[in-house]
């Protein structure tokens, strides 16, 4: 997990007693997984009476250093263990390192209400999942250029999992015989490389 | 013979032929599979004959013959010991099949050298974590979205998904100062996760940012590193926003100077600042040109050439006439300055040529100095050594004698005091020596000892890392040992190959007795037969001397005949009983087998082909004929 300069100075001036007090430091942390979890009292947060005297700029980058500091261990899935051990060698002492894991832990993987769980794979866009699949067939008989077609052909209904957002919930189309069997070719082309690649 | 043909059909398989997993035993192999599975191993035996077939049976019926025709060939060259023929692919019969593709799975490379060399770098075990976690993903059951955990949700459905957003965010630095240090400082500056009001922009935006500060972090550090370039390129840098002002101010300072050629040679100046100020300096002879040249606005009229310059001084002119006499002063006051400003810069130039000047000679005149006093000293001590011979002069021969007495015994003592110093120099040179050779020794020996250390070492660390790596094989293996399929389990078939190879030994202990039996008992009948034969002979002379008188006798002798007869032929009868027994049983193993070879079916599929062939040689003679 690579850092950029920003946070990991941020992380160290909250590593270091004596710009951070350990009264204050579970306050801000606790602002801090709260202004992500929360919309509207993280503003609050951070007029508590015992921050008031660090020095605001101090207070507001280190604040914004730990909440992309959360995000970012949160997006690579990084467990308590491991965090404890990346925040030793950003040099926080004991007592810090065991708040932060608990208060990590509660909102990762204990709360499942809480939306921070799975952010970042609730942040995406991705191609529609298909859950199922209707087909009717068609016999041509003759169109208006043409007066003996006799030629069959499907109409595919692709359910696609939808929610209140998205505004379809079918894909339909139609297609002939060589085309359907082309596609199914493919579905299990697909099916068998999956395979393969779990058998590397 | 299912578990052997379930073992070769498993060794066709990994040959890379698709049989169809309901094919458990060689009698269900059709045509087509029999085919497949000879070209593939070929194939993998030695690709240079193999490379020619294919593996699908072409539907006509000649190029099915020719394709089983060069099976047969290649199958030949690479050693099999009996005849082969397109019959042998095309109407295959279970024994001769079976021996044929024990043949080739015998010629199959071992792959137990393909999985030894695994390639333990990065990618594979990247992709290695890939496949696991495809593996873990296609073993969870598709569950309906509304009974899913969010951790399914993940997953499986993509429907609670917010697209990315993300937007600017102001940040405050630790090291900012001054003015913007209390813009950031004051309540103005909301804390960074709450200028985002919208949750998920919130995260979007603080890892953006993050990403953002990232790349410019890298690319700052590392102009030259190697692993720079085997990274993925992350997003676009940033440009320093001083390099586009920068390369526009290089660009016009070329332009002018390539438009204002024609007043002499402009002297090269290094900016763009530079070269407007010694227009500024020169260009106030008249026109309201000098009026422009502080503003780089205005620089578009000067990009025109000279010989549009009139035209140029036309339009400014005629728009600035009004401002004209308002600045008029300003500028006379501005030129007068530049001007004394000129005059003190030549001043100050000139006054440094001088300081520089001045300051050679002095060092010349230091040095020509030290070398006269240098002179000096040399002349005084010459001086000195010829006073003293002066003052001695007087008392020229008594002296002269006192010098030479001198002289002799300082000779002397010279002499005597080398003596004293050989007498020293000699013992302490012969320990010299002596003590520079221990030393040699020693450093010998010292280095040698360092060099077998440095070897241990070595070999210590050359051991600790063949240790580390093989334990990793090691894990790797086990990991891939538990990953595999569970179909074809050695220690099963060891231990039966172990239990048949008991059974054969006790079968052929069984065997030798049995034959010890019979030799035994083919003894006895041998000696039975013999013993009959002269008791026979005996006695029939015996009672054939007393039949020619006796008639009771000769009845009996009549009698013995004939009961010698019928035992002979009961004998005879028995004999062949057994004979034809044998006979029977080897008729019905040989029916077995013919029966096993589907002679009828093959028989009627070779009329069908051949049919078949028949009408597509019509067929071709019929086109060559219209064609």
């Amino acid at each position: 997990m690579e850092l950029s300069e920003y946070v990991q100075r941020g992380l160290q001036t909250l590593a270091d007693p004596g710009a951070f007090p350990s009264g204050a430091f579970p306050l801000l942390l606790r602002a801090a997984f709260r202004s992500l979890l929360d919309a509207p009292a993280a503003q609050a947060a951070l007029d508590h009476p015992d921050l008031k005297h660090i020095d605001p700029v101090v207070l507001k980058h280190c604040h914004a250093a730990v909440a992309t500091y959360i995000l970012e261990a949160g997006k690579h899935g990084v467990d308590a263990a491991a965090l404890s051990s990346h925040l030793e060698d950003c040099k926080f002492d004991q007592e810090r390192i065991e708040l932060f894991c608990t208060e990590y832990q509660v909102t990762y993987f204990k709360n499942l209400n809480e939306q921070l769980l799975l952010f970042s794979a609730l942040i995406g866009r991705s191609l529609p999942h298909i859950t199922d699949v209707s087909w009717r067939l068609e016999y041509q008989i003759k169109t208006n250029q043409l007066h003996k077609m006799y030629r069959p052909s499907y109409l595919l209904t692709l359910n696609v999992e939808s929610n209140d957002s998205q505004p379809y919930s079918e894909i339909s189309f139609s297609c002939s015989m060589e085309q359907l069997q082309d596609l199914v070719g493919k579905l299990k082309d697909a099916s068998k490389s999956l395979e393969r690649a779990t058998q590397l | 013979m299912e578990e052997a043909d379930r073992i070769l059909i498993h060794s066709l398989r990994q040959a890379g032929t698709a049989i169809p997993p309901d094919v458990q035993t060689l009698k269900a192999f059709t045509t087509e599979l029999v085919v497949e599975a000879v070209v593939r191993c070929l194939h993998v035996i030695s690709p240079a004959v193999g490379s020619g077939l294919s593996p699908l049976l072409p539907p006509a019926m000649s190029a099915r013959f020719r394709l089983a025709m060069s099976l047969a060939q290649a199958c030949m060259d690479l050693g099999y010991p009996m005849e082969l023929g397109y019959q042998n692919f095309l109407y295959p019969s279970e024994p001769d099949l079976r021996d044929l593709l024990l043949f080739l799975a015998e010629r199959l490379p071992t792959d137990a050298t393909e999985d030894a060399d695994q390639p333990a770098g990065d990618s594979a075990i990247l992709l290695r974590a890939i496949g696991n976690q495809i593996r873990d993903q296609l073993a969870l059951p598709w569950v309906p979205p509304l009974l899913r955990t969010p951790k399914l949700q993940r997953l499986q459905g993509s429907a609670l998904q917010q697209p990315f957003h993300s937007s600017r965010l102001v940040l405050p630095e630790l090291s900012s100062r001054g003015e913007q240090r209390e813009f950031q400082a004051s309540s103005l500056l909301l804390p960074a996760p709450t200028q985002v009001p919208w949750l998920v922009g919130r995260a979007a935006s603080l890892l953006e940012h993050h990403a953002i500060q990232l790349c410019q972090h890298v690319s700052r550090d590392r102009p030259g590193d190697e692993d720079w370039t085997h990274r993925t390129p992350r997003l676009p840098l940033q440009d320093d926003p001083q390099a586009p002002r920068q390369r526009l101010h290089k660009q016009l300072a070329e332009h002018l100077r390539q438009s204002w050629g024609p007043p002499g040679v402009l002297p090269k100046f290094r900016d763009l600042g530079e070269l407007l100020q010694a227009w500024g300096a020169g260009a106030r002879t008249g026109t309201l040109k000098g009026s422009r040249f502080t503003h780089s606005e205005k620089f578009t009229f000067y990009l025109e050439p000279q010989a549009q310059a009139a035209q140029l001084a036309d339009v400014p002119a005629t728009s600035h006439r009004p401002e004209q006499d308002t600045r008029a002063p300003q500028e006379q006051e501005l030129e007068s300055l530049q001007e004394q400003l000129a005059g003190m810069n030549r001043n100050i130039e000139e006054v440094e040529a001088d300081m520089k000047t001045l300051g050679i000679n002095l060092v010349q005149v230091e040095s020509e100095c030290r070398q006269s006093d240098l002179s000096i000293m040399e002349q005084e001590q010459a001086l000195r050594l010829k006073s003293q011979a002066v003052e001695l002069l007087p008392d020229g021969a008594a002296n002269l004698a006192k010098l030479q007495l001198v002289v002799e015994s300082s000779a002397q003592r010279v002499i005597h005091l080398a003596g004293q110093w050989e007498k020293h120099r000699v013992p302490l040179l012969a320990e010299y020596r002596h003590l520079r050779k221990l030393q040699d020794c020693r450093e010998l020996e010292s280095s040698r000892r360092l060099a077998e250390i440095q070897e241990l070492h070595h070999s210590v660390r050359a051991a600790v890392e063949e240790a580390r790596r093989k334990e990793e094989v090691y894990k790797q293996l086990v990991s891939e040992l538990e990953t595999l399929p569970r179909d074809v389990s050695r220690l099963a078939y060891t231990q039966r190959i172990l239990e048949i190879v008991g059974n054969i030994r006790k079968q052929k202990e069984e065997i030798t007795k049995i034959l010890s039996d019979t030799k035994e008992l083919q003894k006895e009948i041998n000696s039975l037969s013999g013993k009959l034969d002269r008791t026979f002979a005996v006695t029939d002379e015996l009672v054939f001397k007393d039949a020619k008188k006796d008639d009771a006798v000769r009845k009996a002798y009549k009698y013995l005949a004939a009961l010698h007869e019928n035992c002979s032929q009961l004998i005879q009868t028995i004999e062949d009983t057994g004979t034809i027994m044998r006979e029977v049983r080897d008729l019905e193993e040989q029916i077995e087998t013919e029966m096993g070879k589907k002679t009828l079916s093959n028989l009627e599929k070779i009329c069908e082909d051949y049919r078949a062939l028949r009408q597509e040689n019509a067929g071709l003679l019929g086109r060559l004929r219209e064609a």
